[in-house]
């Protein structure tokens, strides 16, 4: 139950990503006043960007951080940087390894939220002007970007229950979603037959790692989506992220609410035209709900 | 003209300055409005409103005789509800444009998104560009006019009225079909265009309702009675209910209606009882004149909350499951007794409002009745999302009852079997539904309590998302709550048991360290005063009857009330069997029963060691089974403290113990 938001500008360089996220999310924040997360994307970096939720009272947190430490050294990744704020702790590591073994062994001992070299997840309980306090999330620039609020239905109130979520396993890949997806469970077994771990009861993350998956097999994003709709079921618009696209998909019955707008230098989606139009204060903008069982993606130039 | 300045002025405000010149009868514009929600909703003044840009949700909404021009797009739900006036959107519309309309006209120059038109009533829903899918959607009258194309299933379970097409149809919904349609028609329709300068020379495909799900093949017979407290008091697998219900499905060939709810053993509040030693402690009759039942629903935001002198409201029952006269009574023992009255679905009766002091108007999927006008003479609002009789499913109202005068008040045809939807059309989502409640806010200028009427499911997930969706009071019914038709399954299998209910509403709120802002009212098998004061131990608010006040007030109990010919006239719409009620008789009947349940409540406090109903608390009450031990998390008798403690004198357990 939420809202969500996305953002890509189609020419090169970067733009103020956070500050328009921000702006976007506190429009619709009515929608979901628990907690607020942003995907931002940013220049491709040497090491590999890991972020993870621990505690904030300071020996459970220093406690959580060497268990990290430890956890990294198993693996031969070194920790280039590291820094603490709000409930997080954002390392960057050399590591070259198998990714997949690698963050499954880790995601059993640590709350690991997002992994990647473009891609950063911020999340928190909160609204989105409170996480940037914290966080200083306007002051980021980058590419693009997906952010959400939440309003906690069926699970508690924690910022690892917060979106966006990462595709478990694979980097630089991160969704938000509005909705309900129906047959969780039968797909959720689908994909742990084949060996995936899921570490939230969130629907949301089920389609994350559905995506990745499929894009990892080198299927198009577009193609991705399209099947998406098809295997999915239940009410959703969700939003999906890659270091290069951003796309959406539908549900047939088009329950949950969705509207884009689309200029030659950018394009925007949120779940209500308020979000939009905070982009524009002052003016109408001519922007479109994408019809029922709908899909399709937006690349950046590079 | 006035002129409101939306990037300077919240919207609460700027619905007051709306007001305020519709009251002077000046017509206002709104500049930046920049997609903002709930614009102009609930104004009653023949103005107009000039909407300089985009609007947001519900722009123009529970409105009556004011015309909106908004000159860029609108979200879900432009014009919802409206009576009387117009909207004209210059741009495009969200989802459900024309909602539940009731004999508005409403333009879109534009495309229109999925479900326009949901169960509209009457009235005009007019796109010049192309329809997403389901447009005409379960709709019970007017006319839908689209020049583009309607994508699929136009017209899905429309019951009545009309939906024209110039373009390509990608195809027809449910019991549709295409009709020919006449040379006054299409001036008709030319007429409305040219009126609102929209210049379309082609022709239209005229889709109506096709007939053939109307009502249902095999209408439901009348059995021979089989009273509810005959039917729930005996075996519980093979008994006579059973033995009827094959009977009947034997003759109909589906699933059976009936009234009624829940009759078979659950767990309920029988099954605990009160731990303190009652006999010991002596008091005057008189004094219980001094204690203090007195309970307020509903002050959570500043809303002048309902004023009970007891915590027992009447539970909601539609006029149109019961007869008018049923209603009148209910309504008057309600204020002769100081509690409050609740419509129900059918929409409020003038003698109901008349009679009742206080009254709450409750809204349903199909907006059967719904009005902004009945919306600002009650006393509180409550949206019904479901009931404990059929969680999940919409309202049944069969034939026979739904008369002329019965189709009027709802806005629908006469003389079908009327399904009311399972979902709001504008609320798929605890999202959608805060700025649903945002909009009845606005409607009733933040002035009256709003709440949330839900049955038994996943009580623990569904109270914290009528807390943060910002509910007033919140009426959680049982699995034993009753109804006028629902099916043996629901009604038998679905949701959980009251006392479950409470217990996990309770839990739920403290999860999330609600406090006790949000009142919470339970209902569903509350039968005396004993049942209230348990239930407010339990941590209950207040109590709601249904199924007692209506035995009260003379109905037999007879389980036929789907059939239409109630032979204490109480579910009926049949004057001659409705003539058979007694309304002054059995509203002093229901009078007296519901000061029994005061005389009740104010002696098991008094003899508790209370002087206020609201102290009595757990620490009262002793569960008597293992299963009401294992759901309420009370102490069962045999493990209490009292027992191993003789100090403690409980009465009650001596005499076991001895």
């Amino acid at each position: 139950m939420c809202g969500i938001a996305g953002i890509l500008y189609k020419q090169a360089g970067t733009h103020e990503i956070g500050k328009t996220l921000i702006e976007m999310l506190d429009g619709c924040q009515h929608r979901g006043p628990d907690s607020t997360g942003f995907a931002l994307y940013g220049e491709d970096k040497d090491q590999l960007q890991l972020r993870f939720i621990v505690p904030t009272e300071e020996n459970a947190r220093n406690k959580a951080t060497d268990n990290i430490a430890s956890l990294l050294a198993r693996h031969n990744a070194t920790i280039e940087s590291e820094q603490s704020v709000g409930c997080s702790y954002q390392i960057a590591v050399n590591f070259d390894g198998d990714l997949l073994a690698f963050t499954k062994d880790i995601e059993e001992h640590a709350k690991l939220v997002s992994v990647g070299h473009t891609l950063d997840i911020i999340k928190d309980d909160g609204t989105a002007h409170e996480l940037d306090s914290t966080y200083h999330v306007g002051e980021i620039t980058g590419t693009h970007g997906i952010g959400h609020v939440r309003l906690a239905t069926e699970s508690a109130v924690r910022p690892e229950a917060a979106h966006p979520f990462w595709a478990t396993g694979f980097e630089d890949i991160a969704i938000v979603h509005n909705g309900q997806i129906t047959n969780y469970w039968k797909m959720r077994r689908r994909l742990e037959r084949r060996g995936f771990t899921f570490h939230t009861d969130n629907d949301s993350e089920l389609v994350a790692v559905y995506l990745a998956d499929k894009l990892k097999q080198g299927e198009t994003l577009d193609h991705v989506l399209e099947t998406a709709i098809a295997d999915l079921d239940g009410t959703f618009s969700f939003l999906v992220s890659t270091p290069n696209e951003i796309g959406y998909a539908k549900d047939n019955l088009a329950a949950k609410p969705m509207v884009l707008f689309e200029t030659d230098d950018m394009i925007a989606i949120a779940s209500e035209e308020v979000s939009l139009n905070r982009l524009f204060p002052g003016q109408s903008i001519n922007s479109t709900e994408p019809a029922p069982g709908t899909f399709q993606t937006w690349a950046r130039s590079i | 003209m006035g002129t409101i300045d939306l990037s300077q002025t919240d919207i609460t405000s700027a619905n007051a300055m709306i007001r305020d010149f519709g009251h002077d009868g000046q017509d206002v514009e709104i500049i930046n409005p920049d997609a903002r929600h709930n614009i102009g909703v609930g104004l009653v003044d023949p103005i107009t409103v000039k909407v300089r840009g985009s609007a947001g949700y519900f722009c123009g909404g529970l409105s009556h005789g004011a015309r909106y021009e908004i000159e860029h797009n609108a979200g879900w739900a432009v014009g919802d509800n409206i009576y009387s006036g117009s909207v004209v959107v210059g741009g495009n519309a969200g989802a459900i444009a024309g909602v539940a309309i009731r004999g508005a006209e409403i333009v879109v120059r534009g495309n229109m998104g999925s479900r326009a038109g949901q169960v509209m009533k009457a009235g005009t829903l007019c796109c010049g560009g192309n329809a997403a899918f389901m447009a005409g959607y379960m709709m019970y009258g007017g006319r839908i006019i689209i020049l583009g194309d309607g994508a699929a299933k136009v017209g899905q379970d429309m019951s009545a009225g009309e939906i024209f097409v110039g373009g390509k149809i990608e195809s027809l919904g449910n019991d549709t079909m295409i009709v020919d349609m006449d040379a006054a028609e299409r001036d008709e329709i030319m007429e409305f265009l040219e009126r609102y300068k929209m210049n379309y020379k082609g022709d239209f495909t005229k889709i109506i309702n096709a007939g053939k799900k109307l009502r249902y093949a095999n209408q439901e017979p009348r059995a021979r009675p089989q009273p509810f407290f005959v039917s729930s008091n005996s075996n519980n697998y093979w008994n006579p209910k059973v033995q009827e219900d094959i009977w009947i499905k034997g003759e109909v060939g589906r699933y059976r209606i009936r009234g009624y709810g829940a009759s078979k053993p659950v767990p309920h509040l029988n099954d605990i009882a009160f731990v303190k030693d009652v006999a010991s402690r002596q008091y005057k009759p008189e004094e219980l004149q001094d204690v203090n039942l007195k309970t307020t629903v509903g002050g959570r935001y500043g809303a002048k909350p309902l004023s009970l002198s007891m915590p027992v409201m009447i539970a909601p029952m539609s006029f149109g499951a019961l007869s008018r006269s049923v209603k009148i009574a209910l309504a008057r023992a309600s204020r002769l007794s100081g509690i409050s009255e609740n419509t129900g679905e059918g929409g409020m009766l003038d003698e109901q409002r008349e009679e009742a002091d206080q009254l709450i108007f409750q809204c349903l999927s199909g907006r059967l009745g719904w009005n902004v006008k009945d919306m600002q003479r009650a006393d509180a609002i409550e949206i019904y999302i479901s009931q404990g009789a059929k969680p999940g499913l919409g309202g049944q109202l069969m034939a026979k009852k739904v008369t002329p005068e019965l189709a009027a008040i709802r806005g629908i045809p006469q003389g079908i079997d009327l399904r009311s939807p399972s979902r709001h059309p504008d609320v798929l989502g605890a999202d959608d539904l805060v700025i649903k409640v945002e909009e009845f806010r606005e409607a009733t200028m933040h002035k009256v309590p709003l709440g949330i009427k839900m049955g038994a499911g996943r009580v623990n997930d569904d109270i914290k998302i009528a807390y943060k969706d910002g509910f007033d009071f919140v009426e959680l019914d049982g699995l034993q709550g009753s109804t006028g038709a629902a099916s043996t399954e629901v009604l038998e299998n679905v949701g959980i048991p009251t006392l479950a209910a409470v217990q996990e509403a309770i839990d739920g709120l403290k999860e999330i360290d609600a406090g006790d802002d949000m009142d919470l009212v339970m209902m569903g098998g509350i039968k005396d005063g004993v049942d209230v004061v348990k239930m407010l131990a339990l941590g209950a608010d207040c109590t709601s009857v249904g199924t007692s006040a209506i035995i009260a007030g003379g109905c037999i109990a007879c389980m036929q009330c789907h059939v239409g010919t109630c032979p204490v006239g109480i579910a009926t719409q049949d004057k001659e069997h409705e003539a058979r009620y007694d309304i002054d008789l059995q509203s002093q009947n229901m009078h007296r029963y519901f000061e029994s349940l005061r005389w009740q409540i104010a002696s098991i406090t008094k003899a508790l060691g209370y002087d206020d109903v609201h102290k009595v608390s757990r620490d009262d009450l002793v569960a008597l089974t293992p299963e009401a031990a294992d759901i309420t998390g009370l102490p069962l008798l045999s493990e209490h403290p009292s027992l191993h403690e003789p100090e403690l004198g409980l009465e009650l357990l001596d005499r076991k113990a001895g």
